[in-house]
């Protein structure tokens, strides 16, 4: 059987999402590594999957996608056996997780993953830090974190829409809020601190879709370490503490 | 029978595609027109419909729904006898539609709606005109519509993605690409006069889903006036056309 082709790099938010969903439900595959650091989702080879040279995108067979949520949807779709509460056959719970996909794009995505790039991540990928950039997106991102907190996690549930498991949306935004594991202390702190609901929706998602979610999330570790070793050597005179342990709670 | 709500401004780009696709596809409904230059939306009343007071929104029974993508596909999929071009039941074609409703949040919505609010519509709204944010916003314009004419309108039909008949995907962006309408001649020509493919896409979309479609679109052409009233009383010295013609094929 053809498995399918998920051409990915993990530190790509969309991407992990759809990796750890594809573990989670048991779907074959092969991840293909396009590491954008290197520049290798510009080949010709990468723009023949997916003219918009964009990750993740995957192939089934002759079919090829690209967007992180037409992927995760098709696969909810077109594998059997996938739990109802990914992507309910219900048309309105359905609808309501497409209102949250769709608002991610401009708000939290809109936010957090240039506020991550323009903040520390712009080095790792040979670009120069923006702090302006950083400034708006940091706006953004946390009117997002606040509507998260009060309009998308009430409810009984631990999950958006007062879901009591969950469902794609909750892990393309979680996989999106972890980005934010590069910054620093303190800057975490400070944005994501406030909010104590998205806190334990961040940890309730991740204990839902263990022990892939951390697994797929081990490179943005890496990278944090990395970050953090440049800053030494740029003799920024603060210690960082190299410890390797997984998530703090305090994410 | 209790009839869908649909709580709509016609200047909204994705308020008008909600409406023609009710009305093409005969599905009843009542109009409830909130009035963003009136900043209805911001209203206690509608905030109740949808708290993030945002355009549309429906209310089918005690179900609420915002985002019109959502809503889109929710209408495609509850109601009986819509044709299966508008969202196809096929899984990978279903995932093509998504990919392009996806990808319009941050490209061409992204660049199309804040070009025409920075660039003319904003004193309509009481709001000062921002050239910064309308360059910036053009590069993203220009940039989506090449994607447009290159990528997702190659192939032999007329619509998006190879398509024979319009999705609603077609629906959305042409609803988004006629607020371009708004904004004088010679920008129009600029921006949109070398992308053939586009302006006949345009016209095809109109074409299969009129009369709806203009008859949608006349609140826009109203604004138009009104815009270039304002601009004729602040003696810019320029003699504006006061023709009432419908959407010439230039457009």
């Amino acid at each position: 059987m053809l498995k399918v082709k998920v051409y990915a790099d993990r530190m790509s938010q969309p991407s992990r999402a759809v990796l750890i969903f594809c573990k989670v439900n048991g779907i074959e595959f092969d991840e293909i590594k396009v590491e954008i650091s290197k520049r290798q989702q510009l080949s010709p080879e990468f723009a023949d999957i997916n003219p918009f040279k964009k990750l993740p995108a995957i192939v089934d067979g002759r079919f090829k996608l690209f967007e992180s949520h037409a992927i995760l949807i098709y696969l909810a779709s077109a594998f059997p056996g996938i739990p109802d509460h990914w992507y309910p056959a219900d048309l309105s719970r359905r609808a309501r997780v497409h209102s949250v996909l769709d608002w991610h794009h401009l708000n939290l995505r809109h936010g957090a993953a240039p506020f991550v790039l323009h903040t520390v991540l712009a080095p790792v990928l040979g670009l120069p830090l923006n702090p302006q950039a950083a400034a708006e997106a940091e706006k953004i991102l946390i009117s997002s974190l606040s509507k998260l907190e009060n309009i998308w996690l009430k409810g009984n549930g631990r999950y958006l829409l007062g879901g009591l498991r969950p469902s794609i949306a909750d892990l393309s935004l979680v996989c999106e809020i972890m980005q934010l594991e590069l910054l620093d202390e303190k800057d975490q702190e400070r944005i994501l601190g406030p909010h104590k609901k998205v806190q334990q929706w961040i940890e309730s998602t991740r204990d839902a879709t263990r022990p892939h979610f951390d697994e797929v999330h081990k490179v943005l570790y890496k990278v944090k370490e990395i970050i953090r070793a440049k800053k030494s050597n740029q003799g920024d005179g603060v210690m960082q503490s190299r410890t390797k342990t997984p998530l703090a709670s305090k994410m």
